[in-house]
């Protein structure tokens, strides 16, 4: 198993090289550059000039890709063009913000879906069943910003229950165990609406994978042996449905951290997902390659992660 | 500093925000709820505002999301501006009619050559840490944005200085254009007489005991960004990126105290805006586009008051005049005359927005109305085009030696403002015998297409306007190059003389009459189709008393700010 993984976290290197020279190709060959989005006449287009001559845009694109290369492997990802600061300064507490929330989200989602879900399988097409059904296809099929919209109306606006937006209170520089409570508060309406998100699919997921064990011969062959019905789903029957449901928490890894940029908006949330999308409207070339390799890092653990959980909850599965 | 450079504003601002604005989404909430609170309320006693914790000496502004720049020599957008203003006092600053007046400076004289800018500094300015404010904190500022590393916008406000050169690019060790004279006095020598340079001094100010920094090490004052000192009327206290950013009054400002203690700038959006002022948690929200559904949801809460003032930005279609069918005046003359700008006005702003004619504000003292407004007149566009020979063809388009007029409109994604043009504009061409397609790509690709590759026939963008009225980096030939911003390739004997005159007279009535003239020239002449100056809205909470912004004045002038009272 030990040699497994060390293979594998090998493997991620040479991956990891060209997913790089992929991403920083298709950056480069999008049309314009940082300075074409910010038009400053009060600059001469000899400056303008000069300074893409600094930021090394003259290069040929290889060499540029190689400086990027030799530098971010000692850990310098560049300046933000955006935000004219180190991206490692920038970075780091977007992403924490975003993935504050995400991990509750899933935290939430995943203990309530599991459940329904088995319950879904368990009494197939009864009403719980439809209600959840329904439910998931409303969850999944709401746009997330009308959603957080009705929120904010509904229990900002007109109730004073939560806050409207942000992740703290301004001016309220809270500390401690205050600043947990007020972070918390403003998260309420923003993990809702992720959550009711998440579960939906997580529902849908847990139900047809139950679906499928509950209906193979061993479930029919417990249930002749009189083994009670408890017995029969949560010992028998889910430990088998769990193997699909690992897949899916691999996945998860890379979208704890990824930012949902509709929602932020809405809600205000300092997450990473408006820094994304504005870092490819900016062609903040730093800024894009640091986020993409990392979101490509992820993935591959996420991956990585699966693999090792499959072993662990499939004896079928042997890695060595 | 926001003057001279106010031009700035990047088209992805004016454009994507303020334009696209309201369209983006549906705001459910506040029609509704504004149709609501009119029976409910009878104004003060619900004012939510009122209930806020802390709201009797905090003002909550609502502004866009700031990037972080907080320095003088490196913001380029507006919004990290107003901290920047809020926080820094530049030697000058303008007034209403965006004439230079004194700041940190008592005083300034300039030579007779006009090359030489000597200031007499206030002797009762302190830092927020209380060390005095002197002419050698002015020095290290602009020599700072000589330095042979910095990487910031600014350069144009010290690239004509005498020993920019010197320093910048050899070993000098001071800049020899700055001189310090005495602890008050400060002197700068220009290379070039300019009447444009009197603008470079609204730059910041900057303790040198604070930023301090060896020629060369510029990491060391980009590493405070975050975290800017100053002598303003505000004393900078937190900033949470992507939410806001909270200031304390200066209350030994030397202009006085603000009249309340606590000031955040809270980050909105199209999709909060409302809501934020609608529950209270903002005070004052800037910038709110000016459209009609707006105001009906604003009309809705009446504990706000509506401050409204023309836009210092217009957008336009430029036209390129290296094409030789577009090279013709009256051709020019022609699109604009067959293309009814008013009722695109009237379509996308519901009229809170004028055509515009020439690329100066309204309120500005150089502007004229003695210039042909082109008022929608299909007949006199045939009639153009019938004199400059283009003919209408079977399909209905004219051609004229075998070209057929007919053309590609380079624009952007993302805005309700295209949006809702190409379908006009297609359909009045047409009745003129002019077809016209939209391409449409991303900002960025766009940008490149026009400035540097010039390969377009028609695109549209915005221009922010400046308080001077010079406009040398966008219309003066020397700019028709490859990445200059005269992109649409305009050569014009007559105004790249009157541009350069502009420059260089320094009597304010003579400049006047310079760019009345010239003015004129570009009305006839239409490098561009101007299309709209659309009104710009600041709402306030009806607690917020004196608050007055105008085109010149933006809610950080010292004029606006200190006159704020909150009740």
């Amino acid at each position: 198993m030990f040699k497994y993984i060390v293979r594998r976290i090998l493997n991620l290197i040479p991956v990891l090289l060209i997913i790089s020279i992929l991403i920083f190709g298709i950056i480069k060959m999008a049309p314009g550059d940082p300075l074409s989005t910010r038009l400053d006449p009060t600059s001469t287009a000899e400056q303008r000039a000069a300074e893409r001559e600094k930021l090394g845009l003259n290069d040929p694109v290889p060499l540029q890709y190689w400086k990027w290369l030799t530098k971010s492997i000692r850990g310098d990802f560049g300046e933000s063009t955006m935000y004219r600061r180190p991206v490692k300064d920038v970075v780091p507490k977007f992403i924490w913000n975003t993935f504050l929330l995400n991990v509750v989200v899933y935290i939430i989602a995943f203990l309530i879906s599991i459940p329904i879900g088995i319950v879904c399988a368990v009494k197939q097409y009864s009403k719980t069943d439809n209600f959840w059904t329904v439910f998931s296809i409303i969850g999944i099929s709401m746009p997330s910003f009308f959603f957080g919209l009705l929120l904010i109306y509904f229990f900002s606006v007109k109730q004073n229950w939560f806050p409207i937006n942000g992740m703290v209170t301004p001016g309220k520089n809270a500390v401690g165990w205050a600043r947990v409570t007020d972070i918390l508060h403003h998260m309420v309406l923003p993990a809702i609406v992720l959550t009711i998100g998440s579960m939906a699919s997580l529902v849908r997921y847990t139900r047809t994978s139950m679906l499928e064990v509950i209906n193979q011969d061993y479930i029919r062959t417990a249930r002749s042996k009189g083994l009670k019905e408890k017995v029969v789903i949560y010992k028998h029957a889910f430990r088998n449905a769990l193997i699909p449901i690992v897949t899916i928490i691999g996945f998860t890894i890379p979208g704890l951290f990824s930012g949902a940029v509709i929602l932020e908006t809405v809600f205000v949330w300092p997450g990473i997902g408006n820094v994304m999308m504005e870092s490819i409207t900016a062609r903040d070339y730093n800024m894009m390659m640091a986020l993409n390799m990392f979101f490509a890092l992820l993935t591959l653990l996420g991956n990585l992660l699966a693999d090792i959980g499959y072993a662990l909850v499939d004896p079928r599965i042997k890695v060595d | 500093m926001k003057r001279k450079l106010s031009l700035i504003l990047s088209l992805v601002l004016v454009l994507t925000l303020v334009m696209t604005g309201c369209g983006k989404s549906e705001e459910p909430k506040p029609a509704n709820g504004g149709d609501e609170k009119t029976e409910e309320s009878a104004g003060d006693a619900n004012n939510p505002a009122k209930g806020r914790d802390g709201a009797e000496d905090t003002l909550v502004i609502g502004t866009h999301e700031t990037k972080g720049e907080f320095l003088p020599g490196y913001y380029s957008e507006t919004y990290d501006g107003y901290v920047v203003d809020l926080v820094f006092d530049g030697l000058i600053t303008n007034d209403k009619e965006g004439n230079p007046i004194p700041l940190a400076a008592k005083d300034w004289e300039v030579s007779d050559d006009h090359l030489t800018y000597t200031f007499n500094l206030r002797d009762d300015i302190k830092f927020s840490d209380g060390e005095p404010l002197t002419a050698e904190d002015v020095e290290f500022t602009y020599t700072f944005i000589c330095d042979p590393n910095y990487d910031g916008p600014r350069t144009s406000a010290v690239a004509d200085l005498e020993g920019y050169e010197e320093y910048n690019k050899g070993d000098a060790e001071k800049v020899s254009g700055i001189e310090v004279i005495d602890d008050h006095t400060i002197a700068f020598k220009f290379t070039k007489a300019l009447s444009t340079n009197i603008w470079n001094f609204g730059h910041g100010i900057m303790p040198k005991h604070v930023y301090e920094f060896e020629k060369g090490d510029i990491d060391a004052i980009k590493a405070k960004m975050t975290e800017p000192m100053g002598s303003g009327p505000f004393i900078f206290e937190k900033y949470e990126p992507k939410q806001y950013v909270e200031f304390k009054a200066n209350e030994d400002y030397f202009l006085g105290s603000p009249k309340f203690s606590k000031l955040i700038l809270k980050f909105t959006n199209v999709e909060t805006q409302f809501s934020e002022l609608e529950k209270g948690t903002v005070d004052i929200q800037l910038s709110v586009a000016a459209k009609g559904e707006n105001k009906e949801i604003l009309d809705g809460m009446d504990f706000v008051n509506i401050v409204e003032y023309p836009e210092n930005s217009y957008g336009y279609i430029g036209f390129n005049m290296r094409d030789p069918r577009l090279a013709d005046k009256r051709v020019r003359q022609a699109l604009t005359y067959g293309f009814n700008r008013d009722q695109f006005a009237e379509v996308y702003y519901q009229g809170f927005a004028q055509t515009c004619n020439v690329p100066i504000s309204q309120v500005s003292w150089a502007y004229t109305d003695e210039i042909n407004e082109y008022k929608y007149d299909p007949d006199k566009a045939m009639k153009l085009l019938d004199e400059a020979g283009w003919k209408v063809g079977k399909d209905g388009i004219r051609e004229k030696d075998g070209k057929k007029l007919e053309f590609v409109w380079s624009t952007h994604t993302d805005s309700k403002y295209v949006e809702t043009m190409i379908p006009m504009l297609k359909s009045d061409w047409e009745k003129i015998g002019v077809k016209v397609e939209a391409d449409i790509m991303e900002f960025a690709a766009l940008s490149e297409k026009v400035y540097e590759k010039q390969e377009f026939d028609l695109y549209n963008m915005a221009w922010s306007l400046s308080v001077d009225p010079d406009a040398y980096e966008i219309f003066h030939s020397s700019q028709d190059q490859k990445g200059g911003y005269n992109s649409v390739g305009f050569k014009n004997e007559e105004n790249d003389k009157l541009l350069e005159q502009g420059r260089e007279e320094f009597d304010q009535e003579k400049r006047a009459e310079i760019y009345k003239k010239w003015s004129q020239v570009i009305n006839e002449e239409l490098p561009y189709m101007f299309l709209t100056q659309a009104n710009r809205w600041d709402v306030a909470n009806k607690r917020v008393k004196n608050f007055e912004t105008s085109p010149f004045q933006d809610i950080q002038d010292r004029d606006v700010i200190l006159n704020i009272e909150l009740e």
